[in-house]
């Protein structure tokens, strides 16, 4: 189920660089893409929030991040 | 408990951390890889065009001031975090005491709240996209539609509720988004890209015909818009090794990086800085350039429109989290460094206070605008504690005086340190009102007085005390 959901994760990242590639090259409509990147973006969202995120930081709650 | 949960609970932070919960490579470069590409990038990028900047002076002066920003983490404060393996707090607790370590933490707090402010502005742009209401202008200070004061009000209340009830939920959400994200603006880019070429007809064949069109069209340089500073190449360069100057010169990452294993890890950074601060910045600032190729009048810098026209909703959704995911660990830090002060109130209500603060500085336009000088003030009142560190830490023994002074000679408020942080805060200020150095400089000059300042004001409190 695991490696399923993060194919699925991999198929939603290559659906957002993919379309940004065939508009470069003239084989996609800009409406297209936008419309392919908010199902790859809907579809990464829940794939990847049922596999990742089970890791641990190495950050503590007080270290100052970068915030630029 | 494994040590590496132990890590991630905030264990270790009052003693080294041990052998066994050293983190390996991989670590480091995920980690600032989704750090560094945040919010904030989608306002950096376009106010670079707004300064005028020129494509050799972005391209170049990026590449080279990122790998100074490398440099310094690998050669700076690696070393230092790997040799000690303490917090940046606790370190500074050692050197400066706990008075001062607080006061520290207000500065930081402060400064945290007014950056939280700028990713809720940028945030509430998306909004805009969606309610159409009236949006601030480049040189606008205040608010300038009720529409805008609601859509901040809500944004940043959103945000505060949710920093006040718990960071890890919006940690881990934010560890998700980021390889998405890192590809979304490599995507606002390509498209710029694309739609400069289709607007300008140009034939590109080449990557000289691309360089072309980069000088000639997309970073024309010349003269900056109304109200910005004109950005050479030595701007550029500045900007990019000092606006994490918290981060490595300032020592900051002292906290993160006392889990590597060898000090070359520091290099991890560059995942970072050319992933964030170069390609990221620079497709920010292609949407913006397209958007004055189209129209010269409309230099309007708001993230969420120009996300939009890119990218369509995944765009604005992009937008919302890069502010969102910035500013909620950034409200709920800040609200960390203020409890210190007033350590009899919840968590929960300092958190709701500071995002209050954030939300209201996020109304006024003219901290996001600004944003470039807001971050070298960032970089420069931070630095001088970084400075006093690595005098600490290398050259104290070397001139016969007492590292971590303040835990030896148990003092609250070690005054060395104290007058150091201030009068080079004094110093860089006078520099830049009375001998025309720019604030994008300032901090460099900063560092040594910080350190000279240190050592010998060190000479005089520790053989008085």
């Amino acid at each position: 189920m695991r490696q399923i959901l993060q194919l699925a994760s991999w198929l939603s990242l290559a659906a957002i660089i993919g379309p940004a590639i065939m508009y470069y090259s003239d084989k996609m409509e800009l409406s297209t893409l936008k419309t392919t990147m908010l199902v790859a973006t809907i579809s990464w969202f829940i794939a990847t929030s049922l596999w990742m995120g089970r890791e641990n930081s190495n950050v503590t709650e007080e270290t100052p991040s970068s915030v630029v | 408990m494994s040590e590496d949960q132990a890590a991630s609970t905030g264990e270790f932070e009052r003693e080294p951390v041990p052998d066994s919960a050293l983190l390996g490579f991989k670590s480091f470069l995920g980690m600032y890889a989704g750090e560094h590409c945040a919010g904030t990038e989608l306002m950096i990028g376009p106010l670079f065009v707004a300064a005028g900047v020129s494509a050799y002076d972005l391209i170049v002066g990026l590449f080279l001031g990122n790998l100074l920003a490398v440099l310094s983490w690998v050669l700076l404060t690696a070393p230092i975090a790997t040799r000690v393996r303490l917090t940046l707090y606790y370190q500074l607790e050692k050197i400066c005491g706990r008075h001062l370590v607080t006061l520290y933490n207000l500065a930081n707090g402060v400064m945290f709240c007014f950056l939280a402010g700028s990713m809720i502005t940028v945030s509430a742009t998306a909004v805009g996209v969606w309610f159409k209401f009236p949006m601030p202008g480049l040189e606008d200070v205040y608010p300038n539609s009720a529409g805008w004061v609601i859509a901040v009000l809500i944004v940043g209340a959103v945000i505060s509720v949710v920093a006040a009830f718990g960071y890890k939920t919006v940690s881990k959400f934010a560890n998700i988004a980021a390889p998405w994200m890192v590809l979304v603006f490599l995507v606002f880019g390509i498209v710029a890209l694309k739609d400069f070429i289709t607007a300008t007809g140009a034939e590109i064949h080449s990557m000289k015909d691309l360089w072309q069109l980069a000088e000639t069209t997309i970073w024309k340089g010349g003269d900056p818009l109304p109200g910005q500073t004109k950005f050479t190449f030595w701007h550029v360069t500045f900007f990019a090794w000092f606006c994490n100057m918290a981060m490595h010169i300032g020592m900051a990452d002292l906290s993160v990086l006392r889990f590597a294993r060898k000090s070359w890890y520091g290099v991890a950074s560059a995942a970072g800085m050319y992933v964030g601060h170069f390609m990221a910045w620079i497709a920010a600032s292609l949407l913006y350039a397209y958007q004055l190729h189209q129209d010269p009048t409309n230099t309007d810098v708001l993230p969420g429109p120009l996300a939009y026209q890119a990218c369509g909703a995944a765009g604005l959704i992009c937008v919302i989290i890069a502010g969102w995911t910035t500013a909620n660990p950034t409200i709920y830090r800040a609200g960390l460094a203020f409890q210190a002060i007033m350590p009899s109130r919840s968590r929960f209500a300092v958190t709701l206070g500071t995002g209050a603060i954030a939300t209201i500085a996020g109304m006024f336009p003219a901290i996001a605008m600004k944003l470039l000088s807001f971050v070298a003030i960032y970089g420069m009142i931070l630095m001088p504690m970084g400075a006093i560190i690595f005098v600490d830490h290398y050259l104290f023994k070397r001139f016969g005086l007492i590292s971590y002074y303040a835990e030896q000679s148990g003092c609250r408020f070690n005054w060395a340190a104290g007058l150091t942080w201030f009068l080079t805060m004094g110093a860089c200020v006078g520099l830049v009102q009375t001998a025309g150095v720019q604030i994008y400089f300032v901090s460099l000059p900063g560092w040594f007085i910080a350190a000279v300042l240190y050592l010998v004001l060190s000479k005089f409190y520790q053989q008085q005390s």
